[in-house]
């Protein structure tokens, strides 16, 4: 069954790559940022996807190793003064080196109980994050982080961007397709069954929450390479829920469908707001909505129907 | 989540055309077809026309407990720049102004700054209470070499040691209402002081300035402890109690936004207001005594940049007036703000003669212009406005239902702000 | 009570005065939660919202009333039944439907309307502070062990434990409260037997949210009302409902005594990091109890 590791349908993906390439020289300075954004909130939401989709893990406090990914990467510039790229290394393996001790901790519960003790643990770094103004900034965050000059410009981030996050992606859609990841939704699926076949499946979560950690790190070093800043609140618990929404918007059972969730709620939160000032009640009306009409999000509905005409077609079980 | 997850994946080779791929295709297709949707959405929309007009972009927060203070500003760069449209615009052209609520988010803002600059071509940025985002919109404003107002963040930063070419302030710092906190109180007989503040950067700040330059001034000065509480405290017994127990004469209180209402709740509850005096800056202002009404202690010792009827000038009154005419209430410290703000930049267009950033801040710096608490000049070498502070008593009187100060000492801007030698010190 | 501050120092039992008047209001709001979470089994973030329009609700009522005593008397009671009824249209209209969708899915959607009640909130009310005003006989400190305590913390400490006892009689010696515990248990059984259970839960959740609008009635008067309540009380009430065990009224209140409690002493200890304290005093306890310290009825 897994023959072609590499994809039926790979061009489609190839020609929205190389669309993304070209994009920026059409669009404008903005747009290109905003681009940026999308992608960077993006491989936060297919992070988090990583463990909760695949993974079947309520990670419910994933924003805090965004967060501390980009704290790391921020901190390590501006007050030990190394150079970004040193940053950019220390921020993701922070990230992931916190994803192991919580993933550690955590990794003994299930289900509601992981994601409650995720959550306190979680809030526990927000705060001493919070208050620790005359190390992190506090409630000011931190903010004109340098870059090197090859990736300062708005273009220049925007591909900096591009490149990591389709290099995390493709080393992320392997992983799901290997023996690892087939393990880990077996897991999800049956925890029993795994067990009584051998798999630890203790151990099998925790790697995978330490390489979604590290992939949310690394989300956080694109934020600070894209906007030079990093901000206490980028670890609160309701950044969590928005990345959580993403997966779910855009369909958390299908690869890619957390990007397109990132994708529209950040589009969204821009066009939006340039139009109303109430643009959290209409994010809380469309996230009713598809909670009530498309429990699969919009990637996972529109699969559907497409496996709906596909049985139609050719009459039958597919 | 017991359905089976089919990877819709994102490889780069050369795939392996099938009959069960197609259907597989096709469904890849919808995908793109929804991200060519939003992406060439973006495209259509980036084609935005250029208006004739100045456009000034303000990014504030316009959500949660900062907008007691933040509608003030807006509805005095208002009613300034309705005043000059009425009469055509500056250079012919009409001031336009478009308004994101960064709801007090410092990342919100940022985004909300690049995207006036980015999309919408503003000329002007002017902003916020948030001094968190105040700082990264300026950093974003130096590389984006675009003038930036600050309208009400009080980091001392702003035009001190981050201070540069395309950031001006317009409200006063701590550091300048802490040493003309400072200069009051030393000619006042209290030598034993307790400090306590909101813990967070701008607490401090506060505090440090009026201690350091009291102490300064005063040396016979001690502080006998110090109380910091988390900022949105709302049960000050126990940090009240303490304090009550060490005797001090004075307590320099350093709170801010909220803060300032609940401390001031709780020393009428404890009745410390009674007992001993203390200072907060702001303490005298319409924005923190009217949500009191008659219920806000009296003898509270405070600082503030406007107050709506000292000094009983025309130019004040006639402001008064008319923002009770326009808007139906008083108006207070933020309108001062925005109106200034909205005045230089006329005049400073004006000045300048076209519409060029460059020039315009050439202009700016320097500009004396009249206010209703009188004349005002945006000092060239830090682009700092030379506000008058006034330090008062609050007191209960008549002819309100809310208190108002008593006292009134008016302390000129050199007086109480760095001086520029001390300011190109900081800078370095 | 003089014999009090000579046993331990002022500040501390000045601070677990404070510490015992924030758990009320933190058990009032989280023992409604965790009613709906025990019975219903919905995490209902939108609690907080309505604690907030609670206390906003209390700010018209009080004011429509000329302030003062009548005014404020009159808030503590309307303003639970408002907030009550609007939970009720909420839960007929939307909740009754879905209760058969995974946890997950029913704690997002109570989260998209904690998102709409806050936006509904700001246009109501608009974004400026809000004070309630405390009637004359609340005013003013009570000196206790010569202490200025404020009598309203007093009121608030009283108060506590008489909602306590009032949920305890509510759910053990009422016809209602067997049921709503046995339905938390096996809602099939209880369905079997014939009983209409979608407005067994329907109740259940009325109360929790009267609940809710109680706490923000009753916080109305010693906080600046404001948007944003929501958010900062909605994860501590979710933390001492975790950490009292779900669905345990008990619990919420040994929850609440814990997390108060820490938060006011921790203050004391380490100023600056005086909110880390409760976070990390329910780290501990989820260590070693993640399922809570009490039965829960999950």
């Amino acid at each position: 069954m897994n023959k072609n590791v590499y994809g039926k349908e790979s061009w489609p993906v190839l020609i929205l790559f190389i669309l993304l390439l070209i994009l920026p020289f059409f669009l404008t300075r903005f747009y290109i940022y905003l681009l940026a954004l999308i992608l960077v909130s993006g491989l936060t939401a297919m992070s988090l996807n990583f463990v909760l989709g695949y993974g079947g893990i309520y990670q419910f406090h994933h924003a805090v190793f965004y967060g501390v990914g980009a704290y790391g990467a921020a901190l390590t510039i501006t007050k030990l003064g190394y150079s970004p790229w040193i940053g950019f290394l220390v921020g993701s393996l922070l990230a992931a080196f916190l994803s192991l001790v919580m993933g550690a901790i955590c990794v003994r519960l299930s289900k509601l109980y992981f994601g409650m003790l995720q959550i306190s643990l979680g809030s526990l770094v927000w705060a001493i994050v919070y208050r620790w103004y005359s190390f992190t900034g506090g409630d000011d965050g931190i903010h004109g982080v340098s870059m090197p000059d090859l990736i300062n410009s708005t273009k220049g981030s925007y591909y900096f961007t591009l490149l990591v996050t389709a290099a995390c992606l493709i080393t992320m859609y392997f992983i799901v397709k290997s023996p690892f990841g087939s393990a880990l939704q077996g897991i999800r699926d049956n925890p029993v069954r795994g067990e009584a076949v051998g798999i630890n499946v203790k151990l099998h979560q925790l790697v995978a929450l330490v390489i979604a950690g590290f992939f949310a790190g690394v989300a956080g070093v694109l934020f600070v390479v894209v906007d030079n800043s990093a901000f206490p609140d980028m670890l609160f618990w309701t950044l969590s829920l928005e990345i959580l929404i993403m997966c779910l918007l855009g369909g958390w059972l299908t690869f890619l469908g957390p990007m397109l969730g990132a994708a529209i709620m950040v589009a969204l939160r821009t066009f939006a707001s340039t139009f109303t000032e109430y643009w959290t009640l209409i994010q809380g009306v469309i996230l009713m909505l598809v909670i009530i009409f498309l429990p699969e999000g919009v990637l996972g509905y529109v699969n559907a129907k497409i496996r709906q005409l596909r049985n139609v077609a050719s009459g039958g079980k597919a | 989540m017991v359905k089976r997850v089919r990877p819709t994946g994102f490889p780069f080779v050369v795939w392996v055309w099938t009959k069960k791929s197609l259907m597989e295709a096709i469904m890849k297709k919808e995908m793109i077809i929804g991200m060519s949707v939003v992406l060439f959405g973006f495209l259509a929309a980036s084609f935005s026309f250029g208006a004739d007009t100045i456009k000034v972009g303000i990014i504030d927060t316009y959500t949660g407990p900062a907008t007691a203070y933040t509608f003030d500003v807006l509805d005095g760069f208002k009613m300034a720049t309705n005043k000059v449209n009425a009469k055509g615009g500056v250079l012919g052209k009409k001031i336009e102004f478009l308004t994101r609520d960064e709801k007090f988010k410092p990342d919100i803002g940022l985004a909300m700054a690049k995207e006036l600059v980015l999309k919408d071509n503003v000329d002007i940025l002017m902003g916020t209470i948030n001094s968190g985002t105040a700082l990264a919109v300026s950093d974003f404003a130096k590389k984006e070499k675009i003038p930036f107002f600050v309208t009400f963040s009080k980091s001392d930063k702003i035009t001190g040691e981050q201070g540069h070419r395309y950031v001006f302030q317009i409200t006063e710092n701590t550091l300048m209402a802490g040493r003309a906190a400072a200069f009051e109180l030393a000619k006042k007989p209290f030598v034993k002081y307790w400090i306590a503040g909101d813990d967070y950067e701008y607490g401090h700040a506060i505090a440090d300035s009026v201690w350091t330059q009291l102490k300064k001034l005063k040396p016979r000065v001690q502080v006998l402890g110090q109380s910091w509480w988390k900022v949105g405290e709302t049960d000050f017994t126990p940090y009240i109690t303490a304090i009550l127990a060490a005797k001090p004469d004075f307590i320099i209180v350093a709170t801010g936004g909220s803060g300032m209402v609940n401390f001031q709740k709780a020393a009428k509850a404890t009745g410390l207001s009674q007992k001993v005096p203390f200072y907060q800056h702001t303490a005298i202002e319409l924005s923190t005594l009217e949500p009191q009404g008659l219920d806000a202690p009296e003898g509270v010792y405070g600082t503030a940049n406007y107050l709506f009827y000292y000094p009983d000038t025309s130019e004040n009154k006639a402001f008064v007036e008319e923002f009770r005419k326009t808007y139906n209430r008083y108006p207070k410290i933020g309108a001062l703000y925005g109106y200034v703000t909205g005045v230089l930049i006329e005049k400073s267009f004006a000045k300048a003669g076209k519409v060029d950033k460059e020039k315009f801040i050439d202009a700016v710096q320097g500009m004396v212009i009249d206010s209703p608490v009188g004349k005002l000049e945006l000092r060239a070498c830090d682009h700092q406005l030379m506000l008058p502070m006034f330090f008062g008593v609050t007191k209960k009187v008549p002819q309100y239902p809310f208190l108002i100060a008593s006292d009134i000492v008016t302390i000129p801007a050199k007086d109480y702000m760095p001086t520029c030698e001390e300011i190109k010190a900081l800078r370095k | 009570m003089e014999f009090l501050s000579s046993i331990c120092p002022p500040e501390i039992l000045c601070q677990i005065l404070v510490g015992l008047s924030r758990t009320t209001i933190l058990f009032i709001v989280a023992s409604g939660l965790t009613l709906i979470l025990g019975v219903l089994r919905i995490p209902n973030i939108a609690h907080g919202s309505l604690y907030m329009i609670g206390a906003f609700i209390a700010f018209s009522v009080s004011k429509w009333f000329g302030g003062g005593t009548t005014g404020f008397w009159m808030a503590v009671v309307l303003a639970p039944l408002a907030v009550a009824l609007i939970s009720l249209v909420v839960e007929r209209g939307i909740f009754a439907h879905l209760y058969e969708r995974e946890h997950l899915m029913l704690l997002l959607l109570t989260f998209a309307m904690a998102l709409v009640l806050g936006d509904l909130v700001k246009m109501v009310w608009g974004g400026a502070y809000r004070t309630v005003q405390l009637p004359g006989s609340f005013k003013g400190p009570i000196p206790i062990a010569s202490l200025p305590i404020p009598i309203y913390n007093i009121f608030l400490v009283i108060i506590g434990p008489v909602v306590a006892l009032g949920l305890w009689l509510l759910a053990n010696k009422t016809k209602m409260g067997k049921i709503s515990r046995a339905a938390a248990v096996d809602r099939e059984m209880v369905g079997a037997v014939g009983v209409n259970v979608s407005w067994v839960f329907a109740i259940v959740f009325v109360i929790g949210c009267f609940l809710a609008g109680m706490g923000g009635a009753l916080v109305s008067p010693i906080v600046n009302i404001t948007l944003g309540m929501d958010h900062t009380l909605i994860i501590e009430a979710f933390l001492i409902v975790i950490i009292g065990g779900l669905g345990n009224v008990w619990g919420a209140l040994l929850g609440a005594l814990i997390f108060g409690l820490t938060q006011s002493l921790g203050i004391l200890i380490w100023p600056q990091f005086g909110i880390v304290f409760p976070y990390a005093a329910v780290v501990t306890v989820l260590i070693f109890r993640p399922i809570g310290l009490l039965k829960s009825t999950w």
